[in-house]
């Protein structure tokens, strides 16, 4: 049976050659290297969901009066996106479990993409010849935050349409063209009529296509130039050393899926996300308390949230202060990280290629600057909620701001450091004993 | 390393998977309930999960391979070809000056033809951001659409309205309070009317509302990212990001007793952008 | 590592030195001796108010440097049922912040020293409410919930930090957090004193401003909201986003980084 399948197929279409080489692929399989494979998963999860919950989903902001299932809601004018989510919750069977993995599925998602990057970073993934995919890598993370933001938004809550307000208020605030930007993106003066629309679009079309486009280049370009290895045992720059994808790494990664889907299951099913009942239907003078983006965008809410009242007016003209947090530290943040493997051949004059991958510990340096760089955002992000850290140490949070502001410098410095040092004395330790030296033991 | 014990786990596993997915299948039948949807689902697919990676760890014994890989360079004859390939065609179209600049010519006025569209996309910010729905002799309505009477708060008293007749105004929301006696009235004294003040509820930050007012400090808070504004200094901001004062309504009363605008806000409301200073 | 360890107990030091200055700044400067408020069996107001409420308050609610006029302003049968049937009063010095605690009365006797300033003292105020929540409409409670409750107790009903004041060097302010209290253990009643009384730094909703049925309404609405019913399962404290990404790591990613531990191999040799 299999023959009669394999001569029919190659009889067409010649694949024989290249089926074999891709059946008898070998993997490394250090855990790590699973991370982006969570994410992967977690994509294709997105996909299956979002797919039933458009079934659904009405992109109209028309208005009608809730008559649903939801009892404290009875009598009250809501828009047709807020009443389909409502229904799809409360009266569409497995319509609330399916809509919670939805959203469990993109917070997850987006960890692990985040998690994926560090690994990458901190063992020199990205070096010649993956700067590339490096940089393909960092189109998905923008694109899976922009993606998480639109599906936030399409609810129509009053949680999510206090943040599409404040996305709006951003593209005001960028020069000469913020206004006009706003007002075509949005389709006229907030809160314009189309955007629900727009942003549906945009979340269950346009992005999901270029992630599916960009994730399909992603894993080319790894099978290409094959995964990278730690070095040890029999792992060379000119090998791979691991399982072939048939049958051992196929059964494990199908494995890996499975129990992706079932912790999203178990997640969507026992804990409750985003309960858009409580929040209510958005209505623009109406504002939700505490007001939180998803925690991919919280590094950015924090921005806004500890950058100083300062603006800048010259000529009449002025640049409003949410453009500095909100639009310039995103374009720096990114364009460093775009940047970095250039910038770091640059400052190490090391322009070769490189299939093993660093120990932390042998790269003080970058894994300093890399931990003071998450340590900064990390404070940023914790700030988004500095108004919830008030109530419980029940401090006014002004304070709370103020102590941020101290750890956003202080903190990075010291984890900086605290990582070279640490760093520096581990691979000192482990020099000491003779012939005990790693091979790849070396200082940048 | 193949044991009974092993492979009893992975039917284990597997069986976990089967009576799991039948469960989910009553309970969807039976009406569904979230919570059991999800546990059994997991567990539907977290047998099949456990079971397979077993499988892969204990009864899979082919054991770590060593493949080579093309260390760079790569194909650098190949490198020659692509380049000469690609000029032999650029020549072709190159040695056509005259014509390739036309071409030039019609795509890039076609290119900025095509950007028209984008102009579809919604009006233009024409003057709309330099006011709002408030009119002179507007009465103050409730979200419901009622008018104010000023009698309505008591001292200490707030309450969120809108132009009449224009409710669903984002732009035009407004705090309206009552201070308690003895409190210095904050702006022009015809801003006030029967010790009534307004304010816009828009924040100038990031433009969320300004819902939160604290009678003892008689601050304006902002949730979304706690600029306070204190209504006794005319609204100017106290600590946080913001950094313009929320701007005044004037108040009167017409003559059946409602709370009316004077005018409308005499500046911009909401958070800054590029031409601000033009209005 | 000397180093390492000094910058990083530094930073400690400096992070948990300003969170506990600010938790204990706003302490009496000098030592203050309360008024003895003790549980007693008496349940004559008179007696109580004279004991335990006139020392700050005056013997004719007039007010003293230790405690507010409760003749003026809102301050009604309805603020004194309000405050001392959630136990923010008495307190035990006037520097203390007035939070919910166990009361230190009970019922009789809140009654009968409500029933003692309604007949005894010039208070002014609006008066304990009657409450028919039988009349009530939930979807208009919850409206007027939003509108006029949410921005400071939550949509959710858990309560926000507010502004604390915004001194010029808030790391030195001695002012205490404000904090608009969650709604999870009021009543019905108490919620509808809070509204007509503004309690602390609330807004003042008075008779005027809502009508008997809207009252009712958001009262009804309010008691719907705290009940303990989470459709989608564990609610995480209703904190919103926070605790959702909060577990989306530290449940999700985790177990997923465990199955992959699992799955993979740990070691680089």
């Amino acid at each position: 049976m299999v023959r009669k399948v394999v001569t029919w197929v190659d009889d067409r279409l010649g694949a024989s050659r290249f089926t074999r080489d891709v059946l008898a692929k070998v993997f490394p399989d250090h855990w790590s290297f699973l991370l982006g494979e969570i994410a992967l998963y977690c994509f294709v999860i997105l996909v299956l969901t979002g797919v039933f919950l458009s079934f659904f989903f009405e992109p109209s902001v028309a208005e009608s009066v809730y008559r649903g299932e939801y009892e404290p809601l009875q009598g009250v004018v809501v828009s047709d996106a807020y009443r389909s989510v409502m229904d799809l919750s409360f009266e569409v069977r497995a319509g609330m479990v399916m809509r919670q993995i939805h959203h469990w599925a993109a917070l997850v998602f987006l960890a692990a993409i985040v998690v994926h990057l560090v690994r990458i970073f901190f063992t020199g993934a990205y070096r010649r010849p993956r700067e590339i995919n490096w940089m393909i890598g960092l189109t998905l993370l923008t694109l899976a935050m922009f993606n998480g933001f639109t599906g936030y938004s399409l609810p129509d809550d009053l949680l999510s349409g206090t943040g599409l307000r404040i996305a709006y208020s951003i593209a005001l605030s960028i020069p000469v063209i913020g206004t006009w930007m706003a007002f075509l993106v949005f389709g006229g003066e907030f809160p314009a009529e189309q955007i629900i629309n727009r942003l549906f679009v945009i979340h269950i079309f346009i992005i999901p296509v270029l992630i599916a486009g960009l994730l399909t280049a992603h894993m080319a370009l790894i099978w290409r130039q094959k995964h990278t290895q730690f070095p040890g045992g029999r792992r060379r720059e000119e090998n791979v050393v691991g399982e072939r994808l048939w049958p051992t790494y196929a059964a494990k990664s199908m494995g890996l899926f499975f129990g992706v889907f079932g912790i999203l299951a178990l997640l969507g099913g026992l804990v409750q996300i985003n309960p858009i009942w409580l929040y209510g239907p958005f209505k623009p003078a109406q504002v939700p308390s505490p007001a939180q983006p998803d925690w991919y965008m919280g590094w950015l809410e924090g921005a806004l949230r500890l950058f100083p009242a300062w603006e800048i007016t010259t000529f009449g003209y002025e640049i409003p202060n949410p453009f500095f947090p909100a639009v310039l530290l995103p374009g720096i943040t990114f364009t460093l990280l775009y940047l970095w493997p250039f910038l770091e051949a640059f400052f190490t004059s090391d322009h070769k290629p490189h299939h093993l991958l660093d120990r932390p510990r042998d790269r003080p340096m970058r894994t300093a600057l890399g931990t003071a760089t998450l340590s900064f955002y990390f404070i940023l992000f914790a700030a988004a909620s500095n108004d919830l850290l008030a109530k419980w140490l029940r401090v006014p949070v002004e304070n709370v701001v103020v102590a941020y502001q101290i750890l956003a410098f202080a903190l990075p410095l010291a984890t900086g450091l605290g990582t070279y040092l640490i760093a520096k004395s581990l691979t000192k330790r482990e020099a000491e004993p003779p012939g005990a030296a790693p091979e790849t033991a070396r200082t940048s | 390393m193949k044991t009974p014990a092993q492979t009893k786990g992975i039917a284990a596993a597997f069986g976990v998977s089967v009576l799991s997915s039948i469960g989910l299948a009553v309970v969807y039948v039976q009406g569904g309930q979230t919570q059991l949807e999800g546990l059994l689902l997991g567990l539907a697919l977290g047998g099949i999960s456990v079971g397979l990676v077993m499988w892969a760890k204990h009864l899979m014994s082919e054991g770590e391979v060593v493949e080579a890989r093309e260390v760079v360079p790569l194909q650098t004859d190949e490198r020659e070809e692509v380049a000469e390939a690609y000029e032999h065609g650029a020549e072709e179209i190159g040695r056509r000056t005259f014509l390739s600049k036309w071409l030039a010519g019609a795509l890039g006025a076609l290119g900025l033809a095509a950007l028209f569209p984008i102009r579809s996309l919604g009006v233009g910010p024409e003057d709309s951001l330099f006011h709002t729905a408030w009119r002179p002799g507007t009465r103050l309505v409730k979200a419901d659409g009622r008018p104010v009477r000023p009698s309505e708060l008591p001292p200490n008293g707030v309450l969120t309205v809108f132009p009449e007749n224009h409710t669903h105004d984002a732009d035009s929301q407004t705090m309206v309070i009552r201070l308690p006696t003895g409190d210095q009235i904050p702006g022009p004294d015809e801003f006030s009317a029967e010790g009534l003040v307004a304010f816009s509820k828009i924040c100038t930050h990031a433009g969320c509302p300004v819902g939160l007012y604290q009678t003892q400090t008689r601050q304006l808070f902002c949730p979304c990212h706690q600029s306070a504004f204190d209504v006794l200094e005319h609204a100017k901001p106290v600590s946080g990001p913001a950094t313009r004062p929320l701007p005044q309504l004037p108040l009167g009363v017409d003559n059946e007793g409602f709370v009316i605008a004077t005018s409308d806000y005499p500046e911009p409301v909401g958070p800054g952008f590029w031409d601000r200073g033009r209005g | 590592m000397k180093v390492f360890m000094t910058a990083i107990a530094v930073v400690v030091a400096v992070g948990a030195g300003i969170i506990v200055w600010n938790a204990y700044s706003d302490r009496p400067a000098e030592p203050w001796l309360p008024p003895a408020v003790v549980r007693s069996d008496s349940t004559d107001g008179k007696t109580l108010y004279m004991r335990d409420c006139a020392w700050c308050h005056g013997a004719e609610a007039q007010g003293t440097g230790r405690g507010p006029n409760l003749t003026e302003r809102a301050n009604g049968t309805a603020h004194i049922d309000y405050v001392l049937s959630t136990g923010r009063m008495p307190l035990d010095s006037p520097d203390q912040p007035m939070q919910r605690r166990t009361p230190i009365y009970t019922q009789e006797q809140i009654d009968a020293l409500v029933q003692y300033a309604e007949q005894q003292l010039p208070i002014t105020g609006p008066a304990v409410p009657e409450l028919n929540t039988t009349e009530a409409d939930l979807g208009l409670g919850n409206q007027l919930y939003q509108v006029n409750c949410a921005a400071c107790h939550a949509s959710t009903g858990i309560g926000g930090a507010l502004g604390g004041g915004g001194e010029s060097l808030p790391l030195i302010s001695r002012k205490a957090a404000i904090l608009a209290p969650d709604l999870f253990e009021a009543t019905p009643k108490e919620v509808a004193e809070a509204i007509l009384a503004g309690p602390g730094t609330m807004p003042v909703f008075g008779p005027e401003t809502f009508t008997q049925r809207e009252l009712d309404s958001i009262v009804d609405y309010v008691g719907r909201l705290t009940e303990p019913h989470n459709p989608g399962g564990w609610s995480m404290g209703r904190t919103g986003p926070w605790s959702e990404g909060a577990a989306a790591w530290l449940i999700g990613l985790t177990l997923m980084i465990i199955l992959i531990m699992w799955i993979g191999t740990r070691s680089t040799e």
